[in-house]
């Protein structure tokens, strides 16, 4: 992981952090210690869903867009930094 | 892992369900007795999760229509238009609802989900860019996907939201589709398309309304919300269903733009489906005559949907943000929506149980869809028993 990956992985993972407590308090993934190597899918067991909207926040916080097709092989913050760094090169 | 194991995962939901009471998606109705009641399990059960907006279903004009088509014109088409012809019947289905949506073109699908396939496939393709409400239909979202057109989505209603992404594509924006729902089938919440369109003309974008559960429903000659909202004749492509206000089964497009009528060459859930049965024309033919002539249809329906949605509201349930016919009621976990949607239904009220994910901001409901079919006393037992819950 480089140097750019890991700063964006962090703040993903600021991003997270802070939209599970806004929206899903009650699950048990909001008391988690979210880490730029977190996987969404196997530790925090989110669904299809709340990876799609955490993605719309994800989005507005960098000014891009991302096809909702770039998700479909997201596990980890990381594999997220990845597309977010190439849609700011778009 | 095998090929099934896939299916586990199902199993185990079912299981889950099954755990708390009866499984909500294998309800059987053994007789229906009308529009609004049926029987389950030998009890006679108040229906108010049909989507039965107009109560068509029971109409002796539309089955007399329907029975006429069977007699004269058999029980099917046995394939599709493209291979086997179209019935006049089609033809003149189409020519309707081109008249009642005062556009030129109208096509008629056998479904309302391949009515969403079916468009999104011919208009879109790679390269081309959606940008879809978040609280869109599966059928939208598949539709969407098998077009290979980019996705994305903005915040659910929300006009900010979805200006910020016409900024981001930039260019790509006057090559854009944007997506919504004329109300939305879950908490009944209508868009704000007068803004939508307001931005897709800044943009030069293109519009799609899905008025699956607005037609009938909205607007004073019952076209849906672009028209109560004074913009059909801004919306390039009106979709819809025929098995909700019109009773029946099928789906249609309607459009200002010629180009429709080049669909039924290119769309692949048109031209390898069988086309909609004689049976099913007349009745949508007959049900949709009604919904143009009978405006006390829909008088019914708002009172109806005011009388159950005040009710529920004086007994402090949460509920969807405006009146309309969809009345959803919030409930505090998964569990609890499961343990009461049974409680209704052993107390002779059917609802639709609706949970995540499918739901919007992954909440559980207990959703009730009104019908100008109801009677105030069914609307009050409904009421009723939800105090009981």
């Amino acid at each position: 992981m480089n140097n750019s990956t890991h700063a964006v992985g962090d703040k993903l993972a600021e991003i997270l952090t802070d939209y599970l407590k806004d929206n899903w308090v009650d699950s048990p993934s909001s008391k988690l210690t979210i880490t730029a190597t977190t996987n969404m899918v196997t530790e925090l067991q989110l669904d299809s869903f709340q990876v799609m909207e955490f993605m719309l926040e994800v989005e507005d916080h960098y000014d891009i867009a991302i096809d909702l097709e770039s998700l479909s092989n997201i596990q980890s913050i990381t594999d997220l930094a990845g597309i977010v760094i190439a849609a700011h090169q778009d | 892992m095998s090929l099934l194991d896939k299916f586990d995962v199902v199993e185990q939901l079912m299981s889950g369900l099954e755990s708390v009471g009866k499984n909500p998606t294998s309800v059987v109705f053994d007789t229906i007795n009308s529009a609004t009641e049926a029987v389950v399990e030998g009890r006679t059960t108040i229906l108010a999760g049909t989507n039965n907006y107009l109560g068509l279903t029971f109409d002796q004009d539309c089955i007399s229509a329907g029975v006429t088509a069977l007699r004269t014109q058999g029980t099917g088409t046995t394939g599709s238009r493209m291979a086997n012809g179209s019935y006049a019947s089609h033809i003149k289905l189409e020519t309707e609802l081109a008249d009642f949506f005062q556009c030129e073109n109208a096509m008629v699908f056998s479904t309302g989900y391949a009515a969403n396939l079916g468009v999104l496939t011919a208009v879109l393709g790679k390269g081309d860019a959606v940008l879809l409400d978040a609280d869109a239909h599966a059928s939208l979202y598949d539709g969407c996907r098998m077009s290979g057109a980019d996705i994305f989505r903005f915040k659910h209603n929300d006009t900010h939201s979805l200006e910020r992404r016409l900024q981001r594509l930039k260019e790509r924006a006057s090559r854009c589709l944007i997506i919504v729902e004329g109300m939305y089938s879950v908490l009944g919440d209508r868009a704000p398309l007068a803004e939508i369109v307001e931005l897709k003309n800044r943009f030069g974008a293109s519009l799609l309304v899905d008025e699956a559960h607005s037609l009938g429903v909205f607007g004073e000659r019952g076209c849906g919300v672009a028209e109560l909202d004074g913009v059909l004749d801004e919306v390039d492509f009106i979709v819809g269903t025929f098995s909700k206000s019109l009773g029946a089964m099928g789906g249609f497009c309607a459009s200002r733009h010629d180009v429709l009528g080049l669909f039924r060459y290119v769309s692949r859930p048109f031209m390898f489906t069988a086309s909609p049965s004689p049976a099913v024309m007349a009745t949508t033919r007959e049900a949709l005559a009604q919904l143009r002539n009978r405006p006390g249809l829909r008088d019914a329906l708002w009172s109806n949907a005011n009388q159950l949605y005040s009710g529920l509201q004086k007994l402090g349930f949460e509920l969807g943000p405006e009146i309309s016919p969809v009345v959803a009621v919030r409930c505090k976990d998964r569990e609890s929506a499961l343990f009461n949607w049974d409680k209704l239904l052993e107390a002779g009220v059917y609802v639709n149980m609706m949970l995540p994910p499918a739901t919007p901001g992954g909440a559980s409901f207990l959703r009730c869809s009104i019908s100008a079919a109801h009677t105030q006393e069914q609307i009050n037992t409904i009421i009723e028993k939800f105090a009981g819950l």
